[in-house]
């Protein structure tokens, strides 16, 4: 992309260490190259509740095989080695692989995307299939981040989201996670039926009491196709008020604003300097590699899924065949609007015009046009003139604000 | 070389819906050899996209076909005619062409409101009747009593009635017969001036309109001067056809002969159905009689969902108005919806298929009110106003007294639903007036009532509590005082002109409770508390709240969401198009709607 010379410095600082006190907008260096990689995987102690993941229960004898195809589909795809700045390996669960696979894949990782120096490379892991062995492994592999799922502490909570962890293997969890690593992360989700304002600050004081320095905070959706969904259709499962949905998140937002973490995306809170580099790409909707079951990439405007059939991935890649399922190739309206939605995300860098420009080659106006000036108005949103942003009422709306602007 | 008047013959089939009237229109053109069996296929006649969808009639065609007997070749100018009684209008308006009719009677279901409403029609208009069953290759065929149910509620003679299957063919050659030996030649005089009586018209974007018409007296000539005698106009003829039952040119139609006329006409408003057409040189003196307008017994609201469309509306009406003469409109502004169209229809389905056709024929999005009746209204100064539109209602005060349309509903029902059916209509304020049998099995019952208490949804009640078999027919009889208001709707404290309604006083507190709860359901919630009233003046009868939008926000949204996220809200925005704004308030096409639906009385 042309004009790079005039975006401000901060834009350019991806690639070097981040400052404190400073959120930076990923991957906005000029260049189509992505700068970022998603690698998944898969395997699963046990199938969540509310998960909608590509991801398998009772499927771990397939895991070398599926570390073998996804070397494959790395080589398939690249070709070369390509230099990041952020990796980010998901699933699934990552860790449900033994130490030994664990290591195969860091290695393969490490090999076809060299992180680069003061680079982000974040793994994610369950309580309950992370040992010291395994903390060993991630560390001694390149590994810098490890965000964890620990979704609740309360009892009740875990068993309504069909997690199979008990409350008391998190703090055990991040023991580990905390002696090898500087950087971690933990999952929590407010909205679950039957829980309380109550229950969810207790959670969140669990939470702080082990000393993260990120937080993401999501709010429980019933997914189509989910065993929960399927409970809320049958009655068993009633989700809770929205008024007490909307008081647990908006005590998430005073109680870890007042413990330091701000609120830097819709559902991710970080002292500063600590946001999760990797999904900033995502919300400047900069491209991306994607490798394994059901992983998207958006390489050259194209957004492509994989299949999310752990068979005829893993059978296609062993013929060699292309594993990809639905791609598109984004229009320049269409791209510019799934910025536009991306960046609003943000809610402290918003969606910065500059950038916006740089990014799609269109202006903000163009695309939101009187929508903005509207909601603006209505107190959804703030201009300082060269950003804007979601005003803390926005957030709660942000869907219904978007879906205007759109 | 024209043909001789008395060996034409011109008739309507017409029964009740579904009788099968197109498809023994179908074994006609067969077996007449209009068709081939390769070109054959169901419904043929029945070629807008509506009526294949819907599987019904619903506009009159003419189709011309010629038949061989006794070694003279006869020319049969046939009217295929809608059953529904929505489409009356199609059949009295074919009847005025026609010599005679074939009045199908299902064998399996005997004898219908619709075919006794049609076979009145027909005697009124002075029609030779065959009567004929159809059908008789079904097992559950009855001849022999639905031959007692045509002699009982017609009085004609069962030994005139024939029988004959649309499907297999049977009985087709004996029905031609008896077209021919008992529907008399067309009587009008070959020298006398051009009468030409326009029954029908459509408007085609390259020859502009294209009108059907029924040659009375006279001939009509390619190259011909003529005039249209109501709005004295001139036209030369470029263009003559009849159906066969595709479009086929010829030079001439003479006395009797039914075809199609292009003559440069472009002008929508020029046309008028029921208007004459004679010559410009020889013009005749008197027109003929034409025809009774079309009465419109329901009204709505259409509006253009998106705005700056409402000229869009105005030529979509204008151009459908030609193909389609019985609805009314007029321009209406109301200040939820804008500008739009006040319109009057014969019939709910009717209203449907209008607005249907609009949206299909125009690309056009429609915002539709809920339906009313017209009100007669007496005022304090003594002035009688008939008023369409209920926010044009004056305001209680200003009343004396307020009436409403009655119709006189005849059922023919299963006799042992007639105990649910008094109840249905006692419910609804009917007055009761007589029970006749048919059969031992079978009654007429006959109601007055009113007419809003009949024309939206008793047709679907009748047909459920009689499982099917029970039909009915009305005409209107006039206006009645009754106690009546006007319920209006108010969200966030703004009247919605539109959505207002007119009920009896009894039913008012139960119809606005219920309104404001469906509104309830479907408003979305907005970020502030929403109120909705309805009152009658300034007296509030039910109250509901839509709590503010407290959470509507995307928990996760990481690379492989994207694409669906965005799709997601691109769809919501896309509902939004149809929203209206009312104050700061969105309200959905479904929400006005909602409005008239009255499942859950
Ligand atoms: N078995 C049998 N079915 C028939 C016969 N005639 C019509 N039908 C069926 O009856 C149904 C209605 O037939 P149509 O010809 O569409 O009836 P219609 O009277 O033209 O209906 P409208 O124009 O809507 O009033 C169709 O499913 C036909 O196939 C017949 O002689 N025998
Ligand atoms: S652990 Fe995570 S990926 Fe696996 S089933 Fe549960 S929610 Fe889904
Ligand atoms: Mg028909």
């Amino acid at each position: 992309m042309k004009g790079t010379e005039q975006i401000p410095e901060r834009y350019h600082s991806s690639r070097g260490k981040i400052q404190a006190g400073q959120v930076v907008s990923s991957g906005t260096s000029g260049s189509h190259t992505p700068r970022a990689a998603y690698i998944h995987v898969p395997f699963c102690a046990h199938k969540c509740g509310y998960c909608d993941f590509a991801s398998l229960a009772g499927s771990d004898h397939l895991a070398d095989r599926y570390l073998v195809a996804l070397e494959r589909e790395m080589a398939m795809r690249l070709s070369e080695p390509r230099p990041v700045d952020t990796i980010f390996i998901g699933g699934g669960t990552p860790t449900r692989l033994d130490a030994s696979q664990l290591a195969r894949l860091l290695s393969a990782v490490a090999h076809w995307f060299p992180l680069d120096a003061g680079g982000e490379w974040t793994v994610e892991a369950n309580p309950g299939t992370l040992d010291e062995s395994k903390v060993e492994v991630l560390h001694r592999g390149g590994v810098n981040r490890v965000s964890l799922g620990a979704q609740s502490f309360h009892r009740p909570s875990l068993k309504v989201l069909e997690r199979n962890h008990d409350p008391e293997d998190v703090p055990k969890a991040v023991d580990w996670v905390r002696s090898a690593f500087d950087r971690w992360s933990l999952d929590l989700i407010f909205g679950v039926p039957g829980s309380t304002l109550e229950h969810w600050s207790n959670d969140l004081e669990q939470a702080l009491a082990l000393g993260p320095d990120h937080l993401s905070c999501y709010g429980l959706t019933f997914e189509k196709g989910t065993l929960l969904w399927k409970q809320q259709a049958d009655g068993a499962v009633h989700a809770i008020d929205e008024d007490v949905e909307y008081a647990q998140f908006a005590y998430a937002l005073d109680r870890l604003a007042s413990a330091g973490l701000r609120q830097y995306e819709i559902s991710n809170h970080a002292r500063p300097g600590q946001e999760c580099r990797h999904n900033l790409v995502y919300w400047s909707n900069a491209p991306y590699f994607g490798v394994g079951l059901g992983a998207a990439r958006f390489v050259d405007r194209v957004r492509a899924i994989n299949t999310r059939d752990l068979m005829a991935y893993l059978k296609r890649v062993e013929a060699g065949d292309d594993p990809t399922g639905p791609s598109e190739q984004l229009e320049t309206d269409e791209f510019a609007r799934e910025t536009l939605m991306l960046m609003l995300r943000r809610t402290q860098l918003g969606v910065n015009r500059q950038e916006f420009q740089e990014r799609t080659g269109v202006s903000l106006e163009s695309v939101a046009g009187e929508s903005l000036g509207r909601h603006i108005q209505r107190g959804n949103l703030e201009d300082d003139g060269q950003k804007v942003w979601l005003t803390r009422q926005g957030i709660f709306v942000a869907d219904m604000v978007l879906a205007d602007m759109l | 070389m024209a043909i001789d008047p008395k060996f034409i013959r011109n008739f309507s089939i017409i029964a009740h819906i579904d009788h099968g009237k197109s498809t023994l229109a179908d074994q006609l053109l067969l077996q007449s050899g209009a068709i081939s069996q390769r070109e054959f296929r169901e419904q043929l006649l029945d070629d807008m996209d509506l009526e294949r969808e819907r599987g019904i009639t619903i506009k009159a065609r003419a189709v011309a076909i010629n038949y061989l007997l006794d070694g003279q070749t006869y020319e049969l100018n046939l009217i295929d005619t809608p059953g529904h009684v929505d489409f009356h209008y199609e059949v009295s308006r074919s009847l005025a062409a026609c010599e005679g009719a074939i009045l199908l009677v299902d064998s399996t279901q005997g004898v219908q409101a619709q075919t006794v409403a049609n076979a009145y029609a027909a005697i009124g208009a002075d029609l030779t009747i065959v009567p004929a069953l159809n059908k008789i290759d079904m097992q559950a065929s009855r001849p022999e009593e639905v031959k007692d149910e045509i002699e009982q509620t017609l009085g004609l003679d069962r030994h005139e009635v024939l029988a004959v299957s649309g499907k297999t063919g049977q009985g087709v050659p004996e029905l031609f017969k008896a077209i021919i030996d008992r529907i008399p030649a067309p009587a009008g005089k070959v020298d006398a001036p051009l009468r030409a009586l326009i029954f029908d018209s459509k408007f085609d974007d390259y020859q502009g309109v294209v009108v059907y018409c029924r040659v009375v007296d006279g001939t009509l000539r390619t190259g011909q001067k003529i005039r249209l005698m109501a709005g004295d106009t001139e036209h030369e003829v470029t263009g003559l056809g009849r159906f066969r039952p595709h479009a086929v040119a010829c030079d001439e139609l003479s006395v009797g002969q039914v075809g199609y006329v292009i003559a440069n006409i472009k002008l929508l408003s020029e046309v008028r159905i029921g208007d004459t057409i004679t010559t410009a040189i020889r013009p005749a003196t008197d027109a003929l009689p034409g025809y009774q307008e079309p009465r419109q017994v329901v009204y709505c609201g259409l509006f253009p969902a998106t705005h700056n469309q409402f000229d869009d509306l105005r030529t979509a009406l204008q151009k459908l108005s030609l193909n389609d003469a019985s609805f009314t409109f007029e321009p209406e502004t109301s200040d939820a919806l804008g500008f739009g169209f006040r319109c009057g229809f014969l019939g709910m389905l009717h209203m449907e298929i209008v607005q249907q056709r609009l949206e299909r024929e125009s690309n056009l999005a429609l915002v539709q009110t809920a339906p009313n009746v017209t009100y007669e209204i007496l005022t304090r100064q003594g002035e009688v106003l008939h008023v369409s539109n209920p926010t044009r209602i004056p305001e209680p005060g200003d009343i004396e007294e307020f009436r409403e349309p009655i119709a006189k509903v005849q059922f023919i029902i299963p006799a042992d639903a007639i105990g649910q059916l008094m109840q249905l209509c006692t419910d609804r304020r009917g007055i009761y007036l007589k029970t006749e049998y048919i059969t031992p099995t079978r009654v007429i019952l006959a109601y007055e009532l009113p007419l809003a208490e009949m024309i939206y949804d008793l047709y679907d009640k009748l047909k459920s509590t009689t499982r099917g078999y029970g039909t009915m027919d009305y005409d209107l009889i006039g206006y009645r005082a009754a106690d009546l208001v006007r319920l209006d709707v108010l969200v966030a404290g703004d009247k919605v002109d539109a959505l207002s309604v007119v009920v009896h006083r009894d039913q008012a507190y139960r119809r606005g409770l219920r309104l404001v709860k469906k509104l309830k359901a479907e408003i979305d919630k907005h970020q502030f508390e929403i109120a909705i009233q309805a009152a009658i003046g300034s007296k509030i009868v039910a109250r509901e709240t839509i709590s503010a939008m407290r959470k509507n926000v995307t928990a996760k949204c990481y690379g492989g969401d994207i694409t669906r996220k965005r799709k997601l809200l691109e769809k919501q925005k896309e509902g939004k198009k149809r929203m209206k704004q009312v104050g700061n308030v969105e309200i959905s096409q479904d929400a006005f709607l909602s409005v008239l639906d009255s499942s859950e009385e």
